[in-house]
């Protein structure tokens, strides 16, 4: 993961933006904003954190959704995963 | 240290289906299990540790997936990978290890190292166990002593005479020069005692097979390791004159003493002892009795290596003694090392 790009997340909810830094997950900037999310394992596993995306490709990350469910892009796992596009809209 | 590319007697098959469908929560060369029979009877072992939340699978039980974890249901086959949890998705779960194990003479063995290098061609064979002109008795003891303090104390009998002096101890051992060849891997200590008494338990085992308990009898103890630490021993008496070892069947008491030690951590060690005989291998209350006898007779081992180990551990600095009656201890060493050289050098042993 040494090639992780910057990237924007809006929080449709709360008109909110913020910067997804390269040594930051979403988690950890939603956090850091005072957005709090269910959590637990940090990596992609348990599920806890599965959030809806409105707009934007995620790039997935875990290992809880089926390839399936990845491909269609409307949710995502914010504590592991990243962003394709250069802006992900989520519904929070 | 051990080796760990090698079989190791991991629980006597009594003990595990004594526990149904729980698991038999036990370390082998600092590698914690959990041994279990599924559901559809074969052994399994996999690590003693549920990647959840760490909790010992040897708390869980057998279920149709392999082993059902006692604390939240986790459900892990026998390779070691969760299959199943309630309310959850087991995809990304990582596996713990498992271990490869094998079902023989009335035991598990497993084999704690390096699973791509388990091999059943491996296992040692023994003419005494599934024959029926053998019977076969033994028990276990849980050491508090490096398990080469077991290998010294079985390759070196000396101590008979003085740790056993009511049952197999008799003078005539300290007396007796021993011998001791390397063969390979082969370490065997050996000691013939010609026209003496027998001593309190091989005249019970002499009146057992129909001989006169107080006739003047050839003894002899050869004592046989092979890697990592397993010690048959040849013992039995025959009355004097008729070739000792080699005498005809209905002149001799004749026995094997069974020996797999196997490390549990650097000071601790399971000690699975028995005895295998070739006389009135039909007559379960005498396999009993020896049964008993040996127990007793190597609880007293018992007591001494624990106390021998305590003395080690607080004074670690001091050097001990090797005598011409620990070359058998001080060659079995030997092949242990340079097998474990082998093994951290990646050669195959």
């Amino acid at each position: 993961m040494s090639d992780q790009n910057t990237f924007e997340v809006h929080l449709a909810q709360r008109n909110l933006t913020l910067t997804v830094p390269p040594e930051k997950s979403i988690l950890q900037v939603l956090q850091d904003a005072g957005v709090e999310v269910p959590f637990s394992c940090s990596e992609g596993v348990c599920g806890t954190c599965l959030t809806q995306v409105k707009e934007g490709e995620p790039e997935h990350w875990d290992m809880y959704l089926t390839p399936e469910e990845q491909e269609k892009n409307d949710c995502m796992m914010v504590c592991i995963s990243r962003s394709k596009s250069p802006r992900l809209v989520l519904d929070l | 240290m051990f080796i760990k590319n090698t079989w190791y007697v991991a629980c006597s098959l009594a003990e595990l289906e004594a526990l149904g469908d729980k698991p038999l929560g036990r370390t082998i060369c600092n590698e914690k299990m959990a041994i279990f029979k599924g559901v559809d009877g074969k052994v399994a072992a996999v690590e003693d540790f549920c990647p959840h939340r760490g909790a010992p699978m040897s708390l869980g039980k057998a279920c149709k997936n392999g082993l059902r974890c006692g604390y939240h249901g986790l459900e892990m086959g026998t390779d070691g990978k969760t299959v199943h949890m309630p309310g959850q998705r087991v995809r990304g779960f990582p596996a713990v290890k498992a271990f490869a194990v094998v079902e023989r003479y009335g035991f598990v063995w497993a084999w704690p190292g390096d699973q791509t290098q388990a091999d059943e061609a491996q296992m040692p064979v023994f003419e005494f166990f599934d024959n029926p002109a053998w019977a076969y008795g033994g028990g276990l003891y849980h050491v508090k002593a490096d398990y080469r303090l077991m290998i010294d104390n079985l390759m070196d009998l000396t101590h008979e005479t003085y740790v056993h002096s009511t049952s197999i101890g008799q003078p005539e051992i300290d007396e007796t020069p021993c011998e001791t060849k390397v063969d390979g891997d082969k370490v065997i200590t050996q000691r013939f005692m010609d026209n003496i008494q027998a001593p309190p338990f091989w005249q019970m085992a002499m009146s057992a097979n129909g001989l006169d308990p107080q006739a003047q009898v050839d003894r002899w103890q050869i004592c046989r390791f092979s890697p990592p630490s397993h010690i048959m021993i040849d013992v039995g008496v025959a009355l004097a004159g008729h070739g000792g070892f080699d005498a005809p069947a209905d002149k001799k008491a004749y026995s094997v003493v069974v020996d797999f030690i196997t490390p549990e951590t650097e000071t601790s060690h399971w000690y699975h002892w028995g005895m295998a005989r070739n006389f009135k291998a039909n007559d379960a209350a005498l396999t009993d009795s020896i049964r008993q006898g040996q127990g007793k007779i190597f609880g007293e081992d018992m007591e001494m290596l624990q106390l021998q180990q305590e003395n080690i551990l607080r004074h670690p600095d001091r050097k001990l003694l090797m005598l011409n009656i620990d070359a058998g201890g001080v060659q079995s060493r030997r092949v242990i090392e340079r097998h474990l050289q082998q093994e951290q050098t990646g050669a195959t042993a």
